[in-house]
């Protein structure tokens, strides 16, 4: 069949709204987008490359550095993919706590997204009052772990700072405040008649469609699959009784709903994680040995994958990293993008599916 | 000095437009700039607007460890920025590749064997305040004198 195709419009590398290079190239007739494509490469380093032959303690920083938005999941996927080959032991009160900070990492990621999100239908009032609230989270993380970004908080066999008793006061406190002006945004976002035009029904990914491409993540659940939670399958989860949340509608607004929900869900977990806090020791040692595993677990974006081979001085021999961006930004180009009936809406839609350039190339 | 120009000098100091673009980084240092943004640190109230558009931009943020991806393409990005202008780096990969500069790996550092850079910011990423005062401390000096220095 023959398609009119007016013009090609590419978005990026360098775009007023997106934190990280990217190149979308729209197909369109008239404004309307036909088709669109995604070209990556600008953040290549070949982290990967780096990696391979070195010891676990200079591989766990470096894994840290694959993506620097969420990288407690990924010290704490590359940790327990070690702990798993060498079946090293976690004391109760550190899977709790390693719990706790990855929670307030996702808390802080998913406040950025829709942060970016809600700058680029511009409505800043929002995105700047969301702005102001991860200042919060990102407090209480560096009060527990030192470090606002890039904490290396989880090492084999446990974490490395205990929670002071001031802290979890703290916390409790900070959560408090934060779950309080949360709920508020959330509504200023579900009543917006303004956001409602810009978000409702555009970018519509369907079950179906999330499930041809592999969504992941808060996309995959925004279009009806809460099963894709790498989570459910998380011991110290399990044991917490988590039950991931889902919406049906799969457009813009239902994906940054579904991250204020999300945030709702971690400030209850981290609380349930606080109230049944054991005393007792945060490092139980242990010496990483050889083997191999795949490791699964869930980042902010969607199920994060490591595959990892040591020697018995606890050398990565091999390591390969499936980053849950990479599902998702295919999703949006070849199903949320397709049909989008503005090239302003082009971006929004981008942007709504939370794309992170660093971990898709690393 | 005129007083013409003393105004000038004072006036353009106060209103500084900034574009930030990401070389190959691990991110953590874009969060940090964009954090700058927001109501705590509020890097608006001294008269910068971070809007990343090259076209009006004084101040480039430079982030990351130079990938082969921007090879060319950072040079005609920085040639797109009208006179005058200044480029800082942002963290420890645009000075020495961080833990990226390993054997094997793709990026080429330092960010200043391909543009000018006027300032640096170490940190792996630095502080948000960190970030803010080097562009307050680049603020002043972008302007300072241009048509002077033109003739």
């Amino acid at each position: 069949m023959k398609r009119t195709v007016d013009v090609s419009i590419p978005l990026g590398p360098v775009h007023p709204c997106w934190k990280e290079p990217a190149r979308v190239k729209c197909e369109t007739r008239g404004e309307y987008v036909l088709s669109a494509e995604v070209e990556l490469g600008y953040m290549k380093k070949g982290i990967e490359r780096i990696m391979r032959g070195r010891p676990w303690q200079e591989v766990m920083f470096l894994a840290e550095r694959v993506c620097g938005i969420c990288s407690v999941i990924h010290n704490m996927v590359f940790i327990e993919a070690l702990e798993s080959i060498s079946n090293i032991p976690v004391p109760d009160r550190a899977a709790l706590l390693r719990v706790v900070v990855n929670e307030l990492d996702r808390m802080q990621s998913h406040i950025l997204a829709n942060f970016s999100y809600c700058y680029t239908i511009e409505h800043e009032t929002l995105g700047m009052y969301l702005l102001d609230v991860r200042e919060n989270v990102m407090d209480e993380l560096e009060r527990i772990t030192g470090a606002r970004v890039t904490c290396a908080y989880i090492v084999p066999g446990g974490v490395r700072f205990d929670l002071r008793d001031e802290d979890a006061l703290h916390l409790r406190a900070n959560l408090a405040a934060i779950e309080e002006e949360i709920t508020r945004y959330t509504g200023m976002f579900e009543n917006g008649p303004l956001i409602a035009l810009r978000s409702r029904g555009i970018g519509v990914l369907t079950r179906e469609a999330a499930r041809e491409a592999c969504a992941v993540g808060p996309t995959a659940r925004a279009s009806g699959m809460p099963e894709t939670d790498r989570r459910l399958r998380h011991p110290t989860y399990q044991k917490l009784g988590f039950t991931p949340v889902s919406r049906e509608e799969g457009d813009n607004y239902a994906r940054i709903m579904m991250r204020f929900q999300e945030v709702l869900q971690s400030i209850a977990l981290i609380r349930t994680c606080l109230d049944t806090l054991p005393e007792g020791p945060i490092r139980g040692g242990g010496i990483p040995g050889a083997g191999e595993t795949a490791y699964s677990g869930e980042a902010p974006r969607g199920e994060l994958s490591y595959f990892i081979k040591t020697d018995a001085a606890g050398r990565v021999l091999d390591i390969a990293i499936q980053t849950p961006s990479i599902m998702n930004i295919e999703a949006c180009c070849h199903y949320m993008l397709k049909g989008v009936a503005s090239l302003a809406d082009v971006s929004s839609t981008f942007v709504s599916s939370d794309p992170c350039i660093a971990c898709t190339e690393r | 000095m005129s007083l013409l120009q003393k105004v000038k000098n004072f006036v353009r100091s106060k209103s500084i437009h900034v574009a930030y673009v990401d070389v190959g980084s691990c991110n953590g240092c874009d969060i940090e700039v964009l954090a700058c943004l927001s109501p705590r640190y509020d890097i608006e109230q001294y008269g910068i607007y971070v809007h990343n558009n090259p076209r009006e931009a004084d101040i480039l943020l430079v982030i990351g460890a130079y990938t082969p991806g921007w090879e060319e393409k950072l040079r005609s990005l920085w040639d797109k920025i009208p006179d005058p202008k200044v480029a800082i780096a942002i963290g420890n990969c645009p000075i020495s590749g961080c833990v990226f500069n390993r054997p094997h790996s793709l990026i080429d550092p330092p960010v200043a064997k391909h543009i000018p850079i006027a300032a640096q910011v170490p940190g792996c990423p630095p502080r948000p305040t960190e970030i803010l005062s080097a562009v307050l401390a680049m603020a002043p000096v972008v302007f300072k004198d241009y048509e002077v220095k033109k003739r």
